[in-house]
């Protein structure tokens, strides 16, 4: 019953977008997004916590504004994806900075590339864009409400974008990937329970090992992009020069340096824009 | 089986899966008929025991032709045409 509410209320927001001209769809959902802070009490909680915990506020009345100003930009990010084809397809709305070394990797047809980022400014529109490139497959957790991600798959243009699940039965399914030259996009800042403790802003979190250990074993070329919205509908989208880490025979060790290098590239990215990262996530457990 | 050195390898490739592996199992009833996908790695545990077995034998594997390997033997022959 509460899946069929949510895919009702899913559609209802979609109806506005649909007719709404983009600027004014993401004044539309940006409310809701507001709207979603004021009623998710728990989640509100978290958000609050996390930002004073990363240090971007000094009281809890300036974490909250913080944390309304992230929930408005969620749900203009969902426009944005569902509207991305107004932005892919007007070169003038996305300034792109893309080290020469990454550039050689992206024009390589044989070269595989591990793009990281994490849930800040839009992630998903930094996927599509790049699979100008090449073919782009980005890991996803599957939603809890399966209606809600049946609509959402449909709804957003793909390009040669595709999402693939995080857990599948083929082993070899990353790795044969990156061998036919394409795009592995990960997301590193979500809880990872059998990930390893890296410091973010100063804490240790539990981190997803994948992007290091793929770099590690494949040797396949790894950077990280970050995709800031400088304007409505407009973005800059930045991808790092390419991180390496030479193997030094301790395994653990070597995953930590490439994810402490990741993460403060990511710190780095919401230090300038604190208001453009999904704050409401647990990411200290 | 003994007279290449298959033995010696599964051996020690017993002991990488040993160490690497997250879950618990009879390793030592490996053998080079068992299939890698009997051994119960998914898309992210296999990276760990592919960099341990590289480290393990002092080798760099081609990855694309590691996910083409089906059973423990082919891997041993892999490891063997890569000079372990």
């Amino acid at each position: 019953m509460l899946h069929l509410l949510e895919y009702w209320a899913a559609r209802l927001a979609l109806l506005g977008v649909d007719l709404l001209p983009p600027a004014a769809a993401s004044r539309w959902a940006g409310w809701l997004g507001v709207l979603w802070w004021t009623a998710d009490r728990p989640r509100r909680r978290v958000a609050t916590s996390n930002i004073l915990r990363a240090g971007f506020a000094a009281d809890l009345a300036e974490a909250r504004a913080i944390g309304r100003a992230a929930a408005c930009h969620m749900g203009i990010v969902l426009v944005e994806s569902l509207k991305s084809a107004l932005v892919l397809d007007d070169p003038d709305r996305v300034q792109v900075g893309i080290p020469d070394d990454v550039q050689a990797v992206l024009d390589d047809p044989d070269r595989g590339l591990i793009v990281v980022s994490g849930h800040f400014g839009n992630w998903e529109l930094a996927g599509q864009w790049l699979s100008r490139y090449k073919p782009v497959a980005g890991i996803s957790r599957p939603m809890n409400n399966p209606r809600v991600q049946e609509l959402a798959l449909s709804r957003r243009p793909r390009r040669e974008f595709r999402m693939i699940p995080k857990y599948d039965a083929d082993p070899g399914r990353f790795i044969r990937l990156l061998g036919d030259g394409e795009i592995l996009a990960l997301l590193v800042d979500q809880h990872a329970r059998r990930g390893v403790e890296v410091p973010f802003f100063g804490h240790p979190a539990k981190t997803h090992t994948t992007a290091a250990m793929l770099h590690l074993v494949t040797r396949a070329p790894l950077c990280f992009a970050t995709c800031r919205r400088t304007a409505p509908m407009t973005f800059e989208l930045t991808l790092s020069p390419l991180i390496e880490q030479e193997r030094t025979g301790n395994r653990s060790a070597d995953v930590e340096a490439i994810l402490l290098t990741l993460n403060t590239h990511l710190e780095e990215a919401i230090r300038r824009d604190p208001d453009q990262y999904l704050w409401g996530h647990r990411r200290w457990r | 089986m003994d007279g290449d050195g298959t033995a010696e390898i599964l051996d020690r490739l017993r002991e990488v899966l040993r160490d690497s592996a997250v879950e618990e199992r009879d390793w030592d009833a490996v053998a080079p008929v068992t299939t890698i996908e009997s051994l119960g790695f998914d898309s992210l545990t296999i990276l760990d025991v592919l960099y341990d077995v590289e480290e393990e034998f002092g080798i760099a594997l081609d990855p694309k032709q590691v996910v083409k390997t089906r059973t423990v033997g082919e891997i041993i022959a892999l490891l063997q045409q890569n000079g372990a």
